[in-house]
């Protein structure tokens, strides 16, 4: 057997990894609570008078605090995509030849359960970059309809920081409306339906990295962990 | 939407939020004052229309005293959300009603808000005030019939063209030309029947789910192609006031705000009256703390439902639904139907019928997946999907498993 040798490369720094791993814990909370608010599955068994047990209002203050914290780090994130210090992802979303020779060649490998490895994998390619960004336009769209059912709340027009707060979420956030189908109802079956999507994409994005560390053989795993992966130095 | 989509689109970004500003400024009300005074003094000289019934007498006979009558008056004032001091004027409008003519008109409905109109209780003031507006035209409760009936609506919007209200209640089909609903011996559509009224009238007051956005005779799959009153008439001053009746007291508001400021009242991006449609049932529902604490019916007539918990998990629409049933109640604040222990079904939203009176939560509302098909309800459709995926990536494990062990005993 010839002896291979392994490249260290870097691919998260830090404060990704803390995004990384803040939005997974933040999302199990929104999924967990945001069930609840769609339709309460546990009973409250506690003999207090309703003042003292606020379950409901726990859950959704869980949830909203959920959806702010997606709130800044999707600003992160969409800063990092134009300014990150490696290689910057909007640069994999052009359609240029080059991405999409990339794009086909590891969807190649994903199909042909890794027979074929034409392309480099030492950094982030077109098709994880497109995968990702499919994640971020979700997460954007459950912050806007998200935004639109709480600020019926706010039906007075005031809140405890300002009218400007409601003010702006309408303005950010009505067109959502329209979009979804017309009705108010139509906001909420679209949240409830993108969180199954984000689902789905979650149990693939867990597929996937486990499926790249065991045939790939470059501990991608360690990159969320680790900050960094290894390649193999072709010499 | 085909039709003018530059307008959809720019409506898209423009639309008003539901907001309501409930303090303008004191100069704002001084200037409305004056505004409402002169009005009032002017319709004053205006002749009565037909109505010759005299308010305060009305009163008397239905056994009211003048204080009840100013009871009323402050109310009607706060939800109109003007300050105290407009009562009287709000009151001296009430008396004066009868000089703005009405004409009423039915197309596709069940006359479920003429019955809110009418007293079905012993009568209140509400329902005097709207005895006493002047009613031209109403098919349902005027006496004349037939021919006669056309010549009065003919006489009616002759002598006050340009100065009516035109209430409007039921839907307007316009599958196979219109042809699903006719009028008259002529058998005029209620399309055409609707866009000529509306052409003389001052405003147009679509009443009742129907009128605004369709409701149930647009419900799925709408075989006759209904659709509210704003989305057939243009050019004119539109207001909705949705719900299953709507509310009487919701009525006599756009009225009374007509006559006292010759405007119409402050509309939502629906063309709803802010005063009425301007927050959530929920917010002032009084289960609400059940809400918060966590405390549903689960089934009819459990424990729960004895305790008056909240209906959320019987379906309760209430935390989407904008309406002041909370507040206003029926039939003159007797009750209303989150009171009576059943929950909120939407009925004053768009597509009411379909995508809020299902009677559950949210999450087990049907829909239908987007290749159409087979209804399924939200949850199951995600977990379909979730299925869906699992599937494929149970496949592709195996598969990759498989292959994965062939190359290393190729490799060996
Ligand atoms: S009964 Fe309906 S409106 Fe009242 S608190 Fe419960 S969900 Fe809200």
């Amino acid at each position: 057997m010839k002896q291979e040798s392994y490249k260290k490369v870097e691919r998260m720094t830090v404060a990704m990894r803390s995004i990384h791993w803040a939005n997974a814990a933040f999302m199990v909370v929104a999924v967990i609570t945001g069930l609840y608010i769609g339709e309460p599955y546990y009973q409250t068994l506690i003999a207090e008078p309703a003042v003292q047990k606020y379950v409901m209002a726990w859950n959704r203050w869980w949830h909203f605090i959920a959806a702010i914290i997606f709130d800044v780090t999707s600003i992160v994130i969409a800063y990092l995509y134009f300014f990150s210090r490696f290689e910057k992802p909007y640069k994999k979303l052009i359609p240029n030849a080059h991405n999409l020779n990339e794009f086909g060649a590891v969807f190649l490998n994903l199909i042909t359960l890794n027979r074929k490895k034409s392309f480099d994998s030492s950094h982030s390619d077109s098709f994880n970059t497109v995968y990702f960004t499919i994640f971020h336009l979700l997460l954007f769209f459950m912050l806007f309809t998200g935004l639109q059912l709480y600020v019926h709340g706010l039906e007075s027009g005031i809140s405890s920081i300002g009218a400007w707060w409601p003010w702006i979420l309408h303005v950010g956030t009505d067109w959502t409306i329209p979009v979804t189908g017309g009705s108010l109802m139509d906001v909420r079956i679209a949240h409830h339906i993108t969180m199954w999507l984000i689902i789905v994409w979650v149990a693939f994005h867990i597929y996937y990295q486990i499926w790249r560390t065991i045939f790939w053989e470059e501990g991608d795993l360690a990159i969320v962990v680790g900050g960094s992966k290894f390649v193999k130095d072709k010499k | 939407m085909g039709k003018d989509t530059m307008e959809s689109v720019k409506k898209l970004f423009t639309t008003q939020s539901a907001k309501v500003d409930t303090n303008r400024g004191g100069e704002y009300y001084t200037d409305l004052y004056e505004t409402c005074r002169k009005r009032l003094d002017e319709l004053k000289a205006l002749p009565v229309v037909n109505n010759k019934l005299d308010f305060q007498e009305t009163i008397m006979d239905e056994g009211l005293d003048r204080r009840d009558f100013l009871k009323w008056a402050s109310a009607t004032t706060a939800m109109l959300m003007l300050p105290a001091s407009f009562t009287p004027l709000v009151a001296e409008a009430a008396q004066v009603m009868n000089r703005i003519p009405v004409v009423w008109i039915e197309l596709s409905d069940c006359a479920g808000n003429s019955e809110a109109l009418l007293r079905s209780d012993g009568p209140k003031i509400d329902k005097i005030v709207l005895d006493i507006i002047s009613l031209e035209f109403h098919e349902t409760l005027q006496a004349a019939a037939g021919h006669q009936a056309e010549k009065q609506l003919e006489e009616a919007i002759e002598l006050f063209k340009g100065k009516y209200l035109l209430f409007v209640e039921g839907a307007v089909p316009l599958g196979m030309d219109g042809q699903y609903g006719t009028i008259g011996a002529k058998a005029e559509t209620f399309k055409d029947h609707l866009l000529r009224l509306a052409n003389g009238a001052a405003a147009v007051i679509a009443v009742g789910s129907c009128a605004t956005y369709g409701g149930i005779p647009a419900a799925a799959p709408n075989p006759t192609q209904s659709v509210g009153v704003m989305d057939v008439v243009s050019g004119k001053p539109i207001i909705n006031i949705p719900a299953c009746p709507a509310n009487p007291s919701n009525m006599v508001g756009v009225v009374l705000h007509y006559v006292l400021t010759g405007k119409i009242p402050e509309l939502d991006s629906l063309l709803r009256p802010k005063f009425a449609f301007g927050y959530r049932i929920h917010d002032n529902c009084e289960r609400r703390a059940h809400f918060d604490a966590g405390e549903y019916v689960e089934e009819w007539g459990d424990n729960g439902a004895k305790n008056n918990f909240c209906l959320y998990k019987m379906g309760c629409k209430g935390p989407m639904t904008f309406n002041n049933c909370s507040i206003v109640r029926y039939n003159e604040a007797v009750n209303w139907p989150i009171g009576v222990g059943r929950g909120c079904i939407g009925c004053s939203e768009p597509d009411f019928w379909d995508k809020y009176a299902y009677e559950r939560p949210m999450a087990n509302a049907n829909i239908k997946a987007p290749t159409g098909g087979v209804e399924k309800t939200v949850d199951e459709f995600g977990l379909a999907l979730l299925t869906a995926a699992g599937i494929g990536i149970g496949i592709h494990a195996v598969a990759s498993a498989v292959a994965g062990k062939k190359n290393s005993e190729k490799d060996a």
